[in-house]
């Protein structure tokens, strides 16, 4: 039963990959976002680090205090519209097709949700790439750079409920395009650009509970400083609520849509 | 006599809107057996097959596929199932190949059956040159075939196909029937829908009527259009005007009188139609009696319609076939 469950998630997996990474629009519509705010940014507001707020974050330059805050933004995008691929299959019926074959029902979720945590990883690993190219550093090595791969896709792969839900509820794609919109603010709300000791009383509170700063903060010490543990715990276990929240809501969304 | 394969007793679906799109349809399809269900678009037909196909839920009625209850054994009959639904649903960004090893993989078939059979396949649709290009590059035709691969790579006992050749040209569609037939020879047994009348003509052993979610009448092709009864014959005249045209069809019946092959004489604007039993009989005796007493009648044309499955439409139903086509309903979102 578990194995058979495992055995169809994986070759369903295998496909949702090679739909993600066989079209190119794809990672270059994740990746081009993070790698102009990186670019712009980085160079637009270079004197900002000058600000006393960011002596605490231990970044020696704008850029370097940038470049985890675009890996976090990397992660929520490659997963914004990733509920769009399992609604069309079920306007179009491959769905069906996949349900009329001896598998379990959630194998077909699975087989969506499991690679998200690979797609969220080798994007944001572009980013962080594509960051230490502009200078930025990894103070904790490759260790410390395949632990950010994993905080990413663990991210993603919990974020992704935001996308799901939705397109499983409205079953539009137009419907689930907006809503994901929505959530752009929270990124933007986060620790990406400013440090929270620069921001107003009330962000500084919405922080306090925005998951995409638990990310940037896990983050931010692997490039700039070292192990920060307690950060990564938090993170993950930011990751582990807001995953068990959103894909309880996800499975209940698929269960109603197929029913 | 084996039992039936696929057995469909009262079966009745009512959407939740309130439409009953199946109601009370009782059949048994013995293996082996190619039949098939006629009927416009929203007669019941793709509701049975969801139905059947453990993808929708009876309201009431029971159905059995391979001698599994579709609501408690679902899985035992998605085992024994080959599915095609009326837009063939293929991996666009997946090979030919891949699409026809996944839907296999997800039926055990694996390894080294599994290549081989893909092969096979591949071979049998003619998709061998094609089956490392993206299925989304195919044109309809192909895309018919590969999912019709799809639904045959773990050799299903049943193979169900709603509408296997909407939207083909005539020569693919040919193309297909053929090897609808080959599939057939083998051992399959196979329901298929269609409101193609020449499709259910040619293909199916067994068919039927299927109307507001009711079957209709029930048999093979011939028995339903002996069972219109009569032939078509159509006379053409060469009239001057409307006033020579009605005399001329006068004409026609009072010669016609006692000829005891017809069964009735229509007047229509190319000259009169004629129903009689066993026309080819019929034709030398009708020219007999127009050559002896018609001498004012000009008959410029004479052709024979044999009763089609659109007269057995018609005449169980009081409608075409044709005009009802009505597509799918749009379902909205947001």
């Amino acid at each position: 039963m578990i194995s058979a469950f495992f055995y169809e998630s994986f070759y369903l997996g295998l496909r949702t990959l090679r739909r993600f990474f066989r079209v190119p629009a794809n990672w270059i519509g994740i990746i081009l976002f993070p790698l102009i705010q990186l670019c712009v940014f980085s160079q637009l507001f270079k004197d900002i680090i000058q600000l006393p707020g960011f002596r605490a974050s231990g970044s020696g330059s704008y850029l370097a205090y940038l470049a985890p805050g675009q890996i976090a933004f990397t992660a929520f995008f490659a997963v914004a519209w990733s509920g769009s691929a399992i609604l069309v299959e079920y306007r179009n019926g491959y769905m069906d097709k996949l349900r009329a074959t001896p598998i379990h029902r959630l194998s077909i979720l699975a087989g969506e949700l499991a690679p998200l945590f690979i797609e969220s990883a080798i994007m944001a690993g572009g980013i962080l790439v594509l960051s230490v190219i502009l200078g930025a550093s990894i103070k904790t090595g490759v260790v410390g750079a395949l632990l950010i791969l994993v905080l990413s896709g663990l991210f993603g792969m919990a974020w992704a409920g935001t996308s799901f839900v939705p397109a499983l509820l409205t079953k539009s794609e137009q419907a689930t395009g907006t809503l994901s919109l929505l959530f752009l603010p929270v990124a933007f709300m986060s620790t990406a650009f400013v440090p929270p000791s620069l921001m107003p009383a009330w962000l500084q509170t919405v922080n306090a509970w925005n998951p995409i700063t638990f990310l940037i903060e896990a983050i931010r010490p692997l490039m700039v400083s070292g192990y920060d543990w307690g950060a990564i715990g938090k993170a993950l276990l930011a990751i582990g609520v807001m995953g068990a929240v959103l894909q309880t809501a996800t499975l209940w969304a698929f269960r109603r849509l197929t029913a | 006599m084996a039992s039936a394969v696929i057995e469909v007793d009262d079966l009745v679906k009512v959407y939740s809107g309130g439409t009953r799109a199946v109601d009370g349809i009782t059949f048994r399809i013995e293996p082996g057996e190619l039949f098939g269900f006629l009927g416009p678009n929203g007669a019941g037909k793709t509701t049975t097959i969801r139905i059947l196909a453990t993808l929708l839920r009876a309201t009431s009625g029971r159905a059995r596929l391979a001698g599994f209850d579709v609501e408690t054994q679902a899985a035992d009959v998605r085992r024994s199932l080959g599915l095609a639904m009326q837009t063939p649903t293929l991996d666009a960004f997946a090979t030919g190949r891949e699409n026809i090893e996944l839907i296999g993989r997800l039926h055990r078939v694996r390894g080294a059956e599994l290549k081989r059979r893909a092969d096979e396949l591949l071979e049998l649709m003619g998709l061998t040159d094609v089956a490392r290009k993206l299925a989304g590059t195919y044109s309809g035709g192909m895309r018919r075939r590969l999912d019709l691969a799809c639904a045959l790579v773990h050799r299903p006992q049943v193979l169900i196909l709603d509408e296997p050749t909407e939207g083909l040209d005539p020569q693919s569609r040919l193309a297909l029937w053929e090897e609808l037939e080959r599939i057939s020879r083998d051992g399959t047994t196979m329901l298929l829908t269609t409101h193609y009348m020449e499709e259910a003509d040619r293909l199916c052993r067994r068919l039927a009527i299927i109307d507001n979610g009711r079957i209709v009448i029930e048999g093979s092709p011939a028995e339903l259009k002996a069972g219109v009864g009569a032939d078509t014959l159509i006379l053409q005249l060469d009239a001057r005007d409307p006033e020579d045209l009605a005399r001329q069809q006068d004409d026609v019946r009072r010669v016609l009188i006692g000829f005891e092959s017809m069964e009735a004489l229509t007047p229509e604007g190319f000259g009169v139609s004629l129903a009689v039993r066993d026309a080819g009989r019929a034709i030398p005796e009708l020219m007999r009696r127009l050559d002896r007493n018609g001498a004012g009648v000009h008959v410029v044309g004479l052709k024979i319609g044999q009763p089609s499955l659109d007269d057995v439409f018609l005449k169980y139903t009081g409608r075409r076939i044709r005009s009802e086509a009505a597509n799918e309903p749009i379902i909205l979102g947001w």
